[in-house]
C-alpha cells in the first residue's frame, strides 16, 4: 500500500514590515508515493513554501499536515526519515568526492555497503567514470546528477527537488530531468518538483499551479518515462 | 579615486563590524597590542627614571670597587687622575640584640662622606630625614629603618658587633651612594670607619668602594688606567651601563620570551581568521573587476578597511594600556622607590608601528591572493597554492626575528622553540594516525562516530589546522599553568630534601673548623661542605669579557663580579660531564677548568676557550676542557667553574667554604652564639630561604597570573577564529546532513564527538608537550628533578576534554541553527 501525504486546509502568511503577506488559503491536497508532482508559478508565489510544508521542514499557520504510511496516520514530523531532497545548486560537500558524497547519507545510517550501494547509484546516473572525482572537477550537470544519486541512494518514499534544472542548459536539463524520473519512478519515490520550467513541470504526473494565493492542480494520466 | 575607495572602505568596514572574522581580530589585535604597549610604556618609565638617578642619585660621578683596598701607589695614581676621592668599606655581617639576629650589609665611612647627594637621617621611624653631613661618631651606628624594626630596637639603645657594643642614634634614611651598589633588598647599617678598622674583619671579606668626584675626560682617563693597572676591578660611571639598568633589562628579556608566545598565539589565531577575509575581499575584488575596476581597488579597499579598522582599536587600547601601566607602576614602586608615573609618547609610537608591521605581516596572505584575483575567481574557485604557503614562510620568518630580538636566555628559548615544534609535529602525526586508523577501523561499524571520524578525515587538512591551533594554546596555557603550580612545590621540597634547613654560603677555613667542632658537640648533622675561592672572569681567549660577550644574560651579569671557583679531583656527585673530559685524579696539568652547560651557552664559549681569572691580585690562564651539569640526588651545592686541584699549588688566595646543616627546632637559639662569634659568617636559615623565595614566587605568581589570563583569552580567541573559519562549511554540511532526514540533535551529536575527538587529540599533544618541556626546562633552568604529578596531569586532561568540548559546542551553535531552506534559499 503507498504511503501519502496529505495538507487538509492549510493556511500560512507572514507578516512583513507590519503587513500580512498571505500565501496560501485553504489548501487542499495529496502527495502520493509513487506519483511526480510539479509545482510552478511566478516569483515570490510561495512554491518553495508550499515544497517546504509538504515536507513537514515548516509549519502552516492553520491547518493540518497528514503522513500516511501502511494506512497509519501521524504527523509530518514522521516523515523527515523518508525523504530527499535535490538544490538548484546541488550543495555537495567539496572536500569529498562524487562517490563519499554519494555515500554519506548512508555511512550516517550506518550502512556497510555504502561505497558499494554508492558507486551502482553512480553508475545508474552515468558517472561510473566520474567516481572520484571532487565536485569542483565537475560539471554543473554531473553535479546534479552526483546529487540526485546522494538523494535516491537510501531509497526514501518521496523526493522534493527545488529548480533542480534550474543552473543548466538546456541539453543538460533535459538529460536530468530523464534520471530524475526514471529514478523515482524506478524506486517507487513519490517525486514533488518545485521548477520555473514548463517543459520540466509537464513530465510531471501532476502539476500544482500557484498565483496569487490561490493554486489550481491538473492532472495527466500518461507518463513517458527514460531508462533511469 | 583614493577618496573614493576610502569611503568605500569605510562603508563596508561599517557593514563588516558587527561580523564575527571582524570581532574576532579586533580582540587577537587589541589583547597583543595591550600587552605589548604596557610593556613597552612600564620599560621606558624605569629605564627614564634609572637615567635620571644616573644624573643626579649617584653620590659619586664615578665608583671603583674591589675586594681590596688601593695600595698606596695605585691610591696614588688614581687621585692623581681625578678630583677628589672618599673610601668606604662594606661586609656582610649579623647583628644580634636580644636574642634577634638580622643579617645586614655594614658601611664603614669617614667625615668626608657623603662626596655628592644628600645622607638623610633621623631620629625615629616617623620623622622625615635630615640632611647629615658626615657619618656615626666612633662609638655608634646608625641601621636603616627595616633593621631597626626587625631588631625591636629604639634610639639609645646598645647593640653588639663581634662582642662590642654599638649605640645606635640615628636611623638612615638615604645613602647617595647606594643606587651605585646595585639593586639590592640588603638591610643596612653604618659605623665610623676608625671603630670598622678595630673590628679587625678579615681582610678579604671586605669590599673596598672609591667613590670618585670627576669630569668625563677624568672618567675615562680612569677607565684607561683601571684597565691596564686593576682589571678585575669594577668601575661604575654616569656613561657606563646602570647595574640597575641591567636587571631591568633581563626582567625585561624575559618577559619579552613571553611575549613570544603571545605573537605565535595571535598568529595562530590570525591565520584561521585570514581564511575568512580571503574569501570576502577575494568576492569582492573580483565583483569590481567584472564592474570594470582595476586591480588595486580591491587591494585598496581590503588595506583600508584594514588599515580603519586598527585606527579605531588603537584608542581603546592606548586608554587600557595607560590603565594597566598605571597599575604595574604602582606595583613596580616597591622595588623602584619613588618611581614615577611617565607616558612615553616614543616608545608607544615605535612599539605601535613594530605590532602594525607584524600584523600586516600575518595579514598579507589576504594581499597577495588578492595581487592574484581575476574575475574567473567569480566562476571557479582555486587556491593559491604557491602564494600561500610563501606567506606562511613569511610569518614564520617573522615569529623568528622577534624570538631573536627578544631572547635573553639563548639555551631557554631554544628549549622553548623545540618544545613548541616536537608538540606541533606531535599533534600533526597525532591527528593524521587517530583519523586515518579511526576511520579505517570503524569502517565497518554503523553509528556516528565512524561518520564524524571519516568525516574529520577527509578534512584532514583543515582539521590538523584547528587542531593546531587549538591545542598550542592548550599546550602554551598549561605550561604556564604547571610552571606557577610546581616552581614553588618541587623547588621548595628539593631544599627540605637535600639540604638540611640551614645553608652556609661563606665561611672561611677557620670559621668552618669551628662549626665542624661545634656542630659535634650540638649533635648537629652538616650535610655537605664544599671549598671555594673567589675568582673574577676578565677575559675569553685574550678579549675582556665585555667585548667578548655582548648580549645580556643570567651569567654575564653574574660574571661582572667575583664568582665561586670549586676544585676537585674527581667529578663531584651532584655533576655529570656533558661535553668534554674530566682531568685525571692527581694530574699536574692545573691550567684547565669545567665550565657548567647553560653558561657555556649563555657566554658562547666552546672547550678549548682559555679563560682569564684574577684570584688574589693575580692573573691566571684557564683552558676549558669540560663541560659539566647539575646531576640531582647528592645535594644541591654545585659550582659554574671547577679546576684541578692540583691548582691550590700555584694560586695563593683566601680559601672559603660552602656547607649545609640540619639544625633541630630546639638547636636555633644556638645560632645568635655562632653569629656573635662570627659576625662575617653568611648564614641563612631555612626560613630565610623560604621568605626570600615565597616573596619572589609571589611577584612570580603575579606576573604568570597576569600573563595566564592573557593566553586564556588568545586561546578562546583562537578557538573562535578556528571555528569562524570553518563556520560556513559546517553549516553546510549541517544543512546536507539535515536533508538526508536526519534531525537537528543527530548534528549536535556530530558535533560534539568531533570536538571530543579534537579535544582528545589536543589534550594529549599538550600534555606531551608539557612533559617535554618540563623534562627540559626545569632540569636545565632551575636544576630540579621533574616529577609530573600524573594525578594532577590526568585532571587537566579531563578539565581541557571539558572545557574545549564545551566551547567548540558552543561556538558551533549558530551552525547547528542551520537548516533546509537555507540550502534552498543559497542560490
Amino acid at each position: 500500500m503507498s504511503s501519502y501525504i496529505e495538507l487538509k486546509n492549510i493556511s500560512h502568511s507572514f507578516q512583513l514590515n507590519q503587513e500580512k503577506v498571505t500565501l496560501f488559503d485553504e489548501l487542499n491536497l495529496s502527495i502520493v508515493q509513487g506519483q511526480s508532482y510539479a509545482i510552478t508559478g511566478p516569483s515570490g508565489a510561495g512554491k518553495s513554501s508550499l515544497l517546504m510544508l509538504m515536507s513537514g521542514l515548516e509549519q502552516p499557520t492553520t491547518g493540518q499536515g497528514l503522513y500516511v504510511k501502511a494506512g497509519q496516520s501521524a504527523s509530518l514530523d514522521a516523515l523527515r526519515a523518508d525523504i530527499g531532497f535535490i538544490f538548484q545548486q546541488f550543495h555537495l560537500l567539496a572536500e569529498l568526492t562524487a562517490l563519499n558524497n554519494v555515500a554519506l547519507p548512508l555511512k550516517l545510517r550506518g550502512d556497510k555497503q555504502a561505497l558499494e550501494k554508492a558507486r551502482t547509484w553512480l553508475t545508474k546516473v552515468g558517472l561510473s567514470h566520474r567516481i572520484n572525482h571532487k565536485p569542483s572537477e565537475l560539471s554543473g550537470g554531473e553535479q546534479q546528477r552526483v546529487a540526485i544519486a546522494r538523494a535516491l541512494v537510501f531509497e526514501p518514499s518521496f523526493i522534493f527537488a527545488d529548480e533542480p534544472t534550474g543552473n543548466l542548459d538546456q541539453t543538460s536539463a533535459t538529460e536530468i530531468a530523464d534520471i530524475l524520473f526514471a529514478c523515482c519512478q524506478e524506486n517507487n519515490a513519490g517525486l514533488v518538483v518545485v521548477t520555473h520550467s514548463d517543459i520540466l513541470a509537464n513530465r510531471a504526473q501532476h502539476i500544482f499551479s500557484l498565483a496569487d494565493g490561490q493554486y489550481s492542480q491538473q492532472s495527466k494520466q500518461a507518463l513517458q518515462v527514460a531508462a533511469c | 579615486m583614493l577618496i573614493g575607495n576610502v569611503k568605500l572602505a569605510w562603508h563596508f568596514y561599517q557593514q563588516e563590524r558587527q561580523h564575527s572574522h571582524q570581532r574576532l581580530l579586533r580582540w587577537t589585535q587589541g589583547v597583543l597590542l595591550l600587552f605589548i604597549v604596557t610593556l613597552s610604556q612600564s620599560s621606558a618609565s624605569i629605564q627614564n627614571y634609572l637615567d635620571k638617578n644616573l644624573q643626579g642619585l649617584l653620590g659619586a660621578d664615578a665608583v671603583l670597587s674591589q675586594k681590596h683596598p688601593l695600595t698606596a701607589k695605585q691610591y696614588a695614581a688614581v687621585t692623581a687622575l681625578i678630583d677628589e676621592m672618599v673610601v668606604t668599606q662594606q661586609i656582610q655581617t649579623t647583628l644580634t640584640h636580644n636574642g634577634k639576629w638580622q643579617r645586614a650589609k655594614l658601611k664603614a665611612v669617614d667625615s668626608h662622606y657623603p662626596l655628592q647627594g644628600e645622607l638623610l637621617t633621623s631620629q625615629s621611624l616617623q620623622h622625615q630625614g635630615q640632611q647629615t653631613v658626615g657619618g656615626p661618631e666612633s662609638g655608634q651606628i646608625w641601621l636603616d629603618a627595616r633593621l631597626f624594626a626587625s631588631l625591636s630596637l629604639t634610639i639609645g639603645d646598645h647593640i653588639l658587633l663581634a662582642e662590642k657594643p654599638f649605640l645606635v642614634s640615628r636611623i638612615l634614611q638615604h645613602e647617595p651612594d647606594r643606587l651605585m651598589e646595585g639593586h639590592s633588598v640588603d638591610m643596612r647599617a653604618m659605623v665610623n670607619a676608625a671603630d670598622f678598622a678595630s673590628l679587625a674583619f678579615a681582610a678579604d671579606l671586605v669590599h673596598y668602594r672609591y667613590l670618585i668626584a670627576a669630569t668625563s675626560a677624568q672618567i675615562s682617563s680612569l677607565l684607561h688606567w683601571q684597565q691596564k693597572n686593576l682589571p678585575a676591578a669594577q668601575v661604575h660611571h654616569k656613561q657606563g651601563a646602570h647595574p640597575l639598568a641591567l636587571f631591568w633589562q633581563r626582567t625585561e628579556n624575559f618577559i619579552g620570551l613571553a611575549s613570544i608566545i603571545l605573537f605565535f598565539m595571535a598568529a595562530i589565531a590570525i591565520e584561521q581568521l585570514a581564511q575568512v577575509y580571503l574569501k570576502k575581499d577575494q568576492y569582492f575584488s573580483a565583483i569590481c573587476m567584472s564592474l570594470g575596476a582595476s586591480k588595486a581597488t580591491g587591494m585598496q579597499v581590503s588595506l583600508f578597511k584594514w588599515l580603519i579598522a586598527l585606527a579605531l582599536l588603537l584608542p581603546l587600547v592606548l586608554l587600557l594600556s595607560t590603565v594597566f601601566h598605571w597599575l604595574i607602576i604602582y606595583w613596580l614602586q616597591e622595588t623602584f622607590i619613588n618611581l614615577p608615573w611617565h607616558w612615553n609618547i616614543f616608545s608607544m609610537l615605535k612599539t605601535t608601528g613594530f605590532v602594525v608591521i607584524i600584523f600586516a605581516v600575518f595579514h598579507a596572505p589576504v594581499w597577495l591572493a588578492l595581487q592574484q584575483t581575476s574575475v574567473a575567481k567569480l566562476f571557479i574557485s582555486t587556491s593559491n597554492g604557491t602564494s600561500h604557503w610563501l606567506s606562511k614562510v613569511s610569518s614564520l620568518l617573522v615569529l623568528l626575528g622577534v624570538v631573536i630580538t627578544y631572547s635573553d636566555n639563548g639555551l631557554l628559548t631554544l628549549m622553548m622553540v623545540a618544545t613548541i615544534v616536537i608538540t606541533i609535529t606531535l599533534m600533526i602525526v597525532l591527528s593524521w594516525a587517530t583519523l586515518t586508523v579511526g576511520e579505517k577501523a570503524t569502517q565497518n561499524i554503523s553509528g556516528l562516530i565512524p561518520f564524524a571520524l571519516f568525516m574529520m578525515k577527509q578534512r584532514l587538512i583543515s582539521k590538523s589546522t584547528q587542531i593546531l591551533g587549538v591545542g598550542l594554546c592548550a599546550f602554551l596555557l598549561l605550561f604556564t599553568l604547571m610552571l606557577l603550580k610546581d616552581i614553588g612545590a618541587t623547588m621548595a621540597s628539593y631544599q627540605r630534601q637535600h639540604d638540611g634547613n640551614v645553608m652556609v654560603s661563606q665561611a672561611t677555613q677557620s670559621q668552618l673548623t669551628y662549626i665542624n667542632r661545634w656542630a659535634k658537640q650540638q649533635n648537629i648533622t652538616i650535610r655537605q661542605a664544599k671549598p671555594y675561592m673567589y675568582a673574577k672572569l676578565v677575559a675569553v681567549n685574550e678579549q675582556s669579557l665585555t667585548e667578548f660577550s655582548q648580549k645580556p644574560s643570567d651569567s654575564l651579569a653574574t660574571f661582572t663580579r667575583p664568582i665561586r671557583l670549586h676544585w676537585s679531583e674527581t667529578i663531584p656527585p651532584n655533576n655529570h660531564i656533558v661535553d668534554g673530559q674530566w682531568w685525571r685524579a692527581n694530574t699536574q696539568n692545573w691550567q684547565q677548568i669545567s665550565v657548567e652547560q647553560e653558561v657555556m651557552t649563555d657566554l658562547g664559549l666552546q672547550l678549548g676557550d682559555w679563560l682569564t681569572f684574577y684570584i688574589g691580585q693575580q692573573s691566571f690562564n684557564f683552558e676549558i676542557s669540560a663541560s659539566h651539569a647539575f646531576k640531582p640526588g647528592a645535594g644541591s651545592i654545585t659550582f659554574w667553574v671547577q679546576m684541578p686541584a692540583a691548582a691550590l699549588a700555584h694560586i695563593q688566595a683566601p680559601h672559603f667554604n660552602m656547607a649545609s646543616l640540619e639544625v633541630e627546632q630546639q638547636q636555633w637559639p644556638l645560632l645568635t652564639n655562632l653569629w656573635q662569634k662570627f659576625p662575617t659568617l653568611r648564614m641563612l636559615s631555612l626560613k630565610e630561604m623560604t621568605d626570600r623565595f615565597d616573596t619572589m614566587l609571589a611577584m612570580i605568581t603575579k606576573v604568570i597570573s597576569g600573563f595566564s589570563l592573557m593566553i586564556i583569552v588568545l586561546s578562546a580567541v583562537v578557538i573562535l577564529a578556528s571555528l569562524n573559519a570553518l563556520e560556513s562549511r559546517e553549516m553546510k554540511k549541517n544543512s546536507i546532513v539535515m536533508s538526508f532526514g536526519f534531525s537537528q540533535s543527530t548534528c549536535l551529536r556530530l558535533n560534539v564527538i568531533e570536538w571530543l575527538v579534537t579535544a582528545t587529540i589536543t589534550a594529549v599533544g599538550a600534555i606531551v608537550g608539557t612533559y617535554i618541556a618540563g623534562l627540559l626546562i626545569y632540569q636545565s633552568q632551575f636544576s630540579l628533578t621533574y616529577k609530573p604529578d600524573f594525578i594532577w596531569l590526568l585532571a587537566t586532561l579531563s578539565t581541557i576534554l571539558l572545557v574545549v568540548t564545551t566551547l567548540g559546542v558552543y561556538a558551533s551553535r549558530k551552525s547547528l541553527r542551520s537548516s533546509v531552506r537555507q540550502l534552498m534559499s543559497d542560490t
